[in-house]
């Protein structure tokens, strides 16, 4: 593969806390300090070579305005260069990335987290709905999730009992991952089967979870000494769809598709062929099928094909978000997977990948698509 | 022991009783919705559908701008308040239906009404049911309900007596917080209610104080270690007094108010001085003025359980 | 890489604009950056929205929403938050993508809408719900406090600060875009109503709708838009702790460290000499006096002879604010990046009558939050 623009980024190394439905002892200070205590653990560098930290969260969700402003110090930030850039995770590495490509800095810090167990986790979803037409009809992040699957699964020609090979996928990949707090697949009778937002039953939703994650990345200078196994950044791509849900594409995710694309030209020119490993991002079941479609790793509406061996440990070999989805570092904690597995790091499944696919999303309906591609020398 | 303090090693125990801190915000708001929405949402109290055009397409609820393009709607129309469903979900909240209204090509979302879910299909021809009592907002038009007569029109040029857009909505958001204690602040309450003790901890690296207690100091990203029991007593570092009054006050001006630094300490208590006229607060409670804590008699495991800090003479 | 300015964009602010939605008073500015530049959307490779906290307008990452007024879809696009300085934030955004070789052409367009919420509940809410936010008035409590130390400690007395709402609200008499436009005298500031002392209704900007847009190119780009660009000489934005141990903040750290490692890029040695003009974010009239000395344009506890020198005003050695600054229109979220633009237009010599005549270099200094959110940048005309 040749050397590309973005080469000159690495994932030095990650760790995110447990994501689990409530850490109701624990404050999001005490979530982001532990987590990049832990990325920076067992690397040659210390919180002073840090020259930068980009943070995600969530004002509506934290329940306080400007709410960096008071999670520096945990962040480490304290007196240095910082902002927020309130979307999933994905796309504050994606600013991380430009700035240690530039040469502005050496080192950088990217965090996310959440804590959705501290309020309604419906209300941040719609809060994010224009006020006028969409949110007083009593359009929810469910319902958008059950009107994408209706019309999705008419195309696709399939059955909502055909989405169980997605969820069970994901549930029995969370509960080998010591990560996510889940110990077994669920045996809840309604959870598989009874509706919740028609067609899709609970186990087609993902499940909120508090967490938080950091990454450190440098430049190849730093990389090069601290680390034996760099796993480099190779593209990059971002897009965003119109905001009214009706107005959007039925079944397909545009916007992912722009955004895969940006991102494999910016890797050189590579495809999906290319990709050993991906971890993708989606509210629902089917949300996960147009994911894995638009970035070409599925064929339109086959994206079910995918998961016909449950054994398969190409996609979301995680678990993906649909059994811990720590809203706004949901698309990062993917990142940090995808690189412990590129990374051989232990306490992940042994794997011969050496290049990633990561995807992230944001808004309401997955309106926002980022897309990562990663590669770790052979 | 006045203005020292005294150190304690006991690990930070979190309450049963104090696992989280019940917040809730509750802002009023009075939102525009621009030209094309304004007048659609103006209209619907006669029972009216507007729509905009966007070169060869018509987008119902009408809207300033086509999310395709960018550019400016280049007109408004009126469309028949019937369509054809196009897609639809049921949740414990209710119906919501994908209605695609005739002669436009951008569906909207509404409630579906009165209608029987085994028969419910796709295709199915539904109409406007309108509200009684019309406010200016979307829920005028209250939703879809199957349609009673084959009866439509084309989209047609809307009526002269159109009426100006609705300018404003009123809008409440009302957002609830479980905020948990964690260690820290759990230790910190725990002793302020029970105890009247205020507790900070210290930094391994710099040995500073930091109150409120945490398990990073900021400055030096290193771990607190050693708890440390802080007497209620400090210097004022900054001070203001507050005579503005605002949607949403917790207290009723005119009050002090007042970042402390205790004893001992290295960081900022937020609270007011008290007992003390506002006139002569201005020269009396000054940075560098000593003040104490007043108790109440509540135990609420806050802040509020110190009534006010009162000025040392 | 060089980075310059290529469009910028204004509303015309006001207390209340109720024939637009906040996505179209986004919009707004956009259409007079894009006209100002001679672009139009299809020339735009990324997008980064800037505003106030979302809890000021009701409608969460606000930016989901602009995207269709804004003719933005299928682009990146991304917002950018940093309380009242979020606008040079996401101008730092811009510069980093392309810097990093991501884009070449990036539009930044920073708004608020103030009229439509509760201001000071919504900013109220910058506190820990654990420690103090009963006590809050937004954040004019605490401005007010540690005006009042410097007060005590620096000499920044009441009168010296009404002299910078004499002086705003003078030049803002100039800027067509400004929202309140009225002369005020010292004694009229001295014996305005105290909202909280020293802070009294004439330190205070106005509440304002409005927005602002600006558009980077690539240095190559840049020069085939226009035949004068706006080059950017240096830019940073950073952090503090907001209680960090022994944070007097008599002293802004984060604001003195952005400006030495602005003015290590810019080559600038002696701001105060070196600057031609300067646009500053004064959310209360004492900021303006902190920030002279923050900034290295006097030495500490000189602000207030600087005020009253006169140098800082239209027609001194280092004018300050020649769009009146935000006592002219207070966008919260949009005021950052106003600073910017004015600086770009001074250096362009397009900001008409309140043209700082011959300007060459400007400095522009935002910042947000607890005071310590701190950004700074300098603007040239010539390419460096």
């Amino acid at each position: 593969m040749t050397e590309t623009l973005l080469r000159h980024t690495a994932v030095l190394n990650s760790a995110h806390t447990l994501l689990t439905p409530s850490w109701s002892d624990r404050q999001h200070i005490d979530l982001i300090s532990e987590a990049v205590t832990r990325a920076l653990k067992g690397t040659s560098l210390g919180i002073n070579d840090i020259d930068f930290v980009i943070d995600s969260g969530s004002d509506f969700l934290d329940g306080r305005s400007i709410s960096n402003c008071g999670f520096l110090g945990a962040m480490g930030a304290h007196h240095k260069e910082e902002s927020r850039v309130e979307e999933d995770g994905l796309w504050s590495l994606m600013y991380g990335a430009n700035k240690i490509a530039s040469g502005a800095a050496s080192v950088g810090l990217i965090i996310a987290y959440s804590k959705p167990s501290e309020s309604d986790v419906d209300a941040f979803w719609t809060s994010l709905l224009e006020p006028f037409i969409q949110r007083p009809v009593g359009l929810d992040q469910r319902s958008a999730a059950g009107l994408y699957a209706q019309r999705y699964l008419a195309a696709a020609g399939l059955g909502a009992d055909d989405l169980r090979s997605v969820s069970e996928h994901a549930w029995a990949a969370a509960a080998r991952n010591a990560g996510v707090d889940v110990s077994e697949l669920p045996t809840d009778d309604a959870f598989w089967n009874d509706d919740f937002a028609t067609p899709l039953r609970r186990s087609d939703l993902s499940r909120p979870v508090d967490g938080a994650v950091a990454i450190l990345i440098s430049n190849a200078e730093v990389a090069a000494s601290a680390t034996s196994r760099p796993i480099w950044i190779t593209g990059m791509g971002s897009a965003i769809d119109q905001h009214f849900l009706a107005a959007r594409e039925p079944d397909t995710f545009p916007a992912c598709e722009v955004a895969a694309k940006s991102a494999y030209r910016m890797a050189g020119g590579i495809g999906p062929a290319d990709i050993d490993l991906a971890e993708v991002s989606a509210t629902s079941t089917v949300g996960e099928l147009m994911v894995l479609e638009a970035v070409g790793l599925a064929e339109k509406h086959h994206g079910i094909d995918l998961y016909r061996d449950p054994d398969q440990s190409r996609i979301n070999p995680s678990g993906g978000a649909l059994p811990a989805d720590p809203i706004m570092a949901t698309g990062l904690v993917r990142l940090h997977e995808a690189a412990s597995r590129l990374g051989g790091r232990p306490g992940v499944e042994a794997t011969d990948a050496r290049t990633a696919l990561v995807h992230g999303a944001g808004g309401f309906g997955m309106q926002n698509h980022c897309v990562i591609t990663l590669e770790v020398n052979s | 022991m006045k203005g020292e303090t005294m150190t304690t090693t006991d690990a930070p125990t979190a309450s049963d009783e104090m696992e989280s801190l019940a917040a809730q915000l509750r802002m009023p708001y009075t939102l525009t919705p621009g030209w094309a929405t304004g007048i659609f949402l103006a209209e619907l109290g006669r029972h009216r559908l507007i729509g905009s055009r966007h070169g060869d397409t018509i987008s119902v609820p009408a809207q300033d701008f086509s999310g395709t393009s960018g550019e400016p709607t280049e007109g408004l129309v009126e469309v028949a308040p019937v369509g054809a469903l196009q897609g639809f979900t049921t949740t414990a909240d209710g119906t919501l239906g994908l209605v695609l209204i005739d002669g436009t090509d951008i569906p909207m979302i509404h409630r579906l009404l009165d209608f029987d879910s085994e028969t419910l299909q796709i295709g199915a021809r539904v109409e406007a049911v309108w509200s009684d009592k019309p406010v200016g907002s979307m829920l005028d038009l209250a939703g879809f309900a199957l349609a009673s007569s084959s009866e439509s029109f084309s989209p047609r040029a809307v009526p002269g007596d159109l009426l100006p857009p609705v300018l404003q909505v009123d809008y409440s958001m009302t957002l609830d917080y479980q905020h948990a204690y964690g260690p820290y602040y759990g230790t910190l309450f725990n002793a302020v209610k029970y105890d009247r003790r205020l507790r900070g901890v210290t930094c391994t690296k710099c040995a500073r104080v930091l109150l409120p207690p945490r398990a990073m100091c900021d400055v030096c990203f290193a771990p607190t270690s050693q708890w440390v029991d802080i007497d209620a007593v400090g210097t004022v570092q900054a001070s203001s007094i507050v005579h503005i009054e605002f949607i949403g006050q917790r207290m009723k001006p005119p009050y002090v108010y007042s970042e402390i630094v205790l004893d001992g300490t290295s960081t900022r208590l937020i609270h007011m001085i008290g007992d003390v006229d506002a006139e002569d607060a201005k020269t009396a409670a000054t940075p560098g003025a000593r003040v104490r804590a007043v108790w109440s008699d509540r135990r609420t495991g806050s802040l509020t359980d110190i009534d006010y800090f009162k000025l040392i003479p | 890489m060089s980075i310059a300015i290529v469009g910028t964009g204004q509303t015309v602010h006001a207390r209340r604009r109720t024939d637009v939605s906040q996505a179209g008073l986004a919009r707004e500015a956009v259409i007079e950056a894009l006209a100002d530049a001679g672009l139009t959307m299809d020339d735009i490779d990324s997008v980064i929205v800037a505003s106030g906290p979302a809890m000021f307008g009701a409608v969460n990452q606000p930016e989901k929403w602009l995207v269709d007024a804004l003719g933005a879809r299928y682009k990146p696009l991304v917002r950018v938050t940093s309380g009242g300085g979020t606008g040079l934030a996401g101008a730092l955004a811009a510069i980093n993508q392309i810097n990093g070789g991501s884009a070449r052409r990036v539009l930044v367009v920073a708004y608020d809408k103030l009229s439509e919420g509760a201001l000071q509940a919504s900013i109220s809410t910058l506190y820990d719900p654990f420690w103090g936010r009963e006590f809050a008035v937004g954040i004019m409590g605490f401005a007010a406090a540690y005006w009042h130390a410097r007060i005590e400690k620096l000499g920044h007395t009441e009168e010296a600060a009404a002299l910078v709402a004499v002086k705003n609200r003078r030049q803002a008499m100039a800027n067509p875009k400004a929202h309140v436009r009225r002369e005020v005298t010292v004694d009229e500031v001295m014996a305005s109503r105290p909202l909280c002392w020293p802070i009294k209704l004439l330190d205070v900007p106005p509440i304002s709708d409005g927005a602002c847009a600006v558009i980077f190119a690539a240095g190559g780009d840049a020069e085939a838009i226009t035949d004068r660009p706006a080059w950017i000489h240096g830019m940073t934005y950073y952090s503090e702790a907001d209680n960090g141990a022994d944070r007097s903040m008599l002293q802004s750290e984060p604001l003195q460290i952005a400006a030495a490692k602005v003015y290590k890029q810019a080559g600038i040695t002696n701001p105060f000499r070196q600057f031609d003009v300067a646009e500053v974010q004064e959310p209360y009239t004492c900021f303006e006096l902190s920030y002279y000395e923050g900034l290295g344009l006097c030495p500490e506890g000189g602000a207030a002879e600087l005020i009253e020198s006169g140098e800082t005003a239209m027609g001194g050695s280092l004018p300050v604010n020649p769009s009146g600054g935000c006592m002219g229109a207070n966008p919260i979220g949009a005021t950052a990046l106003i600073r910017l633009a004015e600086a770009a237009m001074q250096v362009t010599g397009k900001a008409g009558d309140h043209q700082v005549v011959g300007a060459e270099r400007a400095l522009v200094q935002a910042g947000g939050g607890w005071a310590n959110l701190r950004g700074v940048a300098a603007v040239g005309a010539e390419k460096r």
